[in-house]
């Protein structure tokens, strides 16, 4: 018994049509991976820790934002300059480094998130799906191990648009 | 031009192929560009090294021009890297379909322009080797940053600003990478194999690609902002008369989107020529850069004629007298050169027959980018040589070994650009894909086949 079907497309709208039939029948960890953000990388419900993102990065620009803190509120009180007898811990100077910084550590957790995240993602994708990616060719992988015996046919006739159908041991 | 009948419809197999087309052994142009560039870059090299074993004596700054044609370099090219990211990211953001032409080279015009724009600091302070003094760090020397000083808060801005700019343009092109590394040979292959980060295009990462960059895009868009007005800050939270103005910062801001825009211009015109890249980078998106410029040429118009009227009405006597100094005194060429370059040539645009003529858009685009250099050079000198106290008035010519650095630096922008383009898509493969595949087809427009690659 295979562990997956991998059928390839050279039309994103060929693809898509083949989801949307597998999606009827209900079969798990069906994935599929393109070479552009084509709609049908969407009609598979984006499976991956994507929801993440938007609190890292927010995690991101708070560590940011306390780092500018520490470093000017600490390091002002540790190491007074002159300032012609106006506060040394002056908020309204201080922010533009606190803005700063807390843009800096969104920008720099979201690209770090992006890399973890979208290795973690990729892990249910057979190797040799992902090298079959390329500008004309869509990859549609099918878990078989997953299939019921009366699904196999429907699947078949799910994947009958593609240009190949292979089957990984 | 070219003509429509030259290129046969675009389709999705076209882009790959013509995106590994610009690897191949480039052609004359391309050779004569490096050569000058690397030329230049040398020269300034060597001049550096002068400047670094006989000191700052042999540029012409004295009291009281202590600032010159180094920070006018730095302030032009801080200005010119702050369209880049942030017309890259606004397109983003309003699905503009300029973007997949032009967002990658825009990307890249601003890491390289901050690049250049960092040496100049380091150029200006003569000893070079001892920048480290500037950063927050515990030391026995007593030394310790103000961060009330808005020259502190440059450094925080700049580094935030390269940082997240460089992250922008790379995290743009990881999809590109990894599916050029399937078809490129030689060294490119292992090189964006490990640069692609493992990318293959599953549902997944999509949808992390997908929503990680809009993130991104939002982070960029503020920090671009912010970077510009914190230059302008340099200047305006000083007393010295015609530097301290609120206008600073939106006048800073717009002026860069202006520079920023002809320099945009002017690489991608030597883009499309070079790389015979007419179906991606067309026509009418250089019409559309054309009227962003008009736009901004008419913003500088209102920036100029505030900043003079509030002088008038609203300054000091030290104020208006500088105001009246620069337009009559020792610099006025230089002042009406500006207005010339940045006012009146732009209103060319006006013209479609204009905005649809690449020699055209060169020549404009050469003298915003001269005129927005004058510009930074006549507020930053003449302010300084003409302030409070007449007994302290002073003029500054910068010297040869100054303009050769000056010089030095639009040959260091080139170089790496160039490098850039032969080493990297120089196009977004991948959104410029999913554009045909929203469209279904490439649609003509005027003059040129057209690609409709709009942000599906």
């Amino acid at each position: 018994m295979p562990e997956y079907l991998i059928a390839e497309y050279d039309n994103p709208d060929s693809a898509r049509e083949a989801l949307r039939q597998l999606e009827a029948l209900d079969l798990p960890g069906v994935r599929v991976a393109s070479p552009a953000a084509y709609p049908a990388v969407h009609a598979t419900g984006s499976p991956g820790p994507w929801r993440w993102l938007a609190w890292l990065a927010l995690s991101g620009a708070l560590l940011g934002l306390v780092t500018a803190i520490v470093l000017e509120v600490g390091s002002s009180l540790a190491h007074p300059v002159q300032v012609g007898g106006k506060p040394v811990v002056a908020w309204i100077p201080y922010g533009v480094i606190m803005f700063e910084l807390t843009m800096l550590g969104a920008g720099a957790t979201s690209f770090m998130s992006l890399v973890v995240l979208t290795a973690l993602s990729r892990r249910g994708v057979p190797r040799v799906a992902r090298r079959a990616v390329a500008s004309d060719r869509i990859v549609v992988i099918v878990p078989a191990t997953k299939q019921q015996s009366e699904q196999t046919r429907a699947v078949n006739e799910a994947l009958a648009g593609a240009l190949s159908v292979t089957e990984t041991p | 031009m070219t003509s429509s009948a030259s290129h046969p419809p675009l389709t999705i197999a076209h882009v790959e192929q013509d995106t590994i087309a610009t690897f191949r052994r480039p052609g004359w142009l391309y050779w004569l560009a490096l050569l000058a560039c690397l030329g230049l870059t040398v020269a300034g090299g060597w001049v550096w090294a002068l400047l670094v074993t006989r000191g700052l004596g042999v540029t012409g700054m004295n009291s009281p021009v202590m600032w010159g044609a180094f920070i006018t370099s730095f302030v032009f090219f801080i200005g010119i890297s702050h369209s880049g990211t942030l017309v890259s990211a606004i397109l983003y953001f309003t699905r503009s379909p300029l973007r997949a032409s032009i967002g990658r080279s825009a990307e890249a015009m601003t890491v390289i322009a901050i690049l250049t724009a960092g040496l100049y600091p380091l150029i200006h302070l003569g000893r070079s080797w001892l920048f480290f003094w500037l950063l927050p760090y515990p030391n026995q020397r007593g030394l310790w940053p103000n961060f009330h000083s808005p020259l502190v808060w440059d450094i925080f801005a700049v580094c935030s600003y390269v940082t997240v700019s460089a992250l922008f343009l790379y995290m743009g092109m990881i999809p590109d990478l990894a599916l050029l590394s399937r078809r490129v040979k030689g060294w490119r292959r292992p090189l964006f194999r490990f640069l692609s980060l493992g990318f293959s295009g599953s549902d997944g990462e999509w949808a992390i690609f997908e929503r990680a960059y809009p993130i991104f895009a939002a982070v960029a868009i503020p920090l671009a902002v912010s970077v510009h007005s914190v230059v302008s800050w340099d200047f305006a939270m000083t007393l010295i008369p015609g530097w301290h103005s609120t206008i600073f910062a939106p006048y800073f801001v717009a002026g860069a989107i202006f520079s920023g825009l002809a320099m945009a211009i002017l690489l991608l015109a030597f883009l499309r020529r070079g790389y015979r890249l007419h179906k991606y980078i067309r026509l009418d998106h250089f019409d559309m850069m054309a009227k962003l410029l008009l736009a901004m040429s008419l913003v500088m118009w209102l920036v100029y004629a505030t900043e003079f009227v509030q002088a008038m009405l609203r300054g000091s006597p030290a104020e208006r007298d500088v105001f009246i100094w620069r337009t009559t005194g020792r610099y006025a060429l230089l002042y009406w050169l500006v207005i010339l370059c940045n006012c009146i040539i732009p209103l060319l645009t006006f013209s479609r027959r204009v905005r649809r003529s690449l020699p055209w858009l060169v020549f404009i685009s050469i003298a915003v980018t001269v005129g927005m250099w004058f510009e930074r050079f006549m507020f930053v000198v003449t302010s300084l040589a003409h302030h409070y106290d007449p007994f302290a008035w002073g003029a500054y010519v910068p010297s040869l070994p100054e303009a050769l650095l000056c010089l030095a630096g639009f040959g260091w922008f080139g170089l790496l650009f160039l490098i850039f383009i032969k080493v990297f898509p120089s196009i977004s493969v991948a959104e410029t894909m999913q554009g045909l595949h929203a469209h279904g087809h490439d649609t003509a427009s005027e003059g040129e086949p057209a690609l409709e690659a709009q942000h599906a």
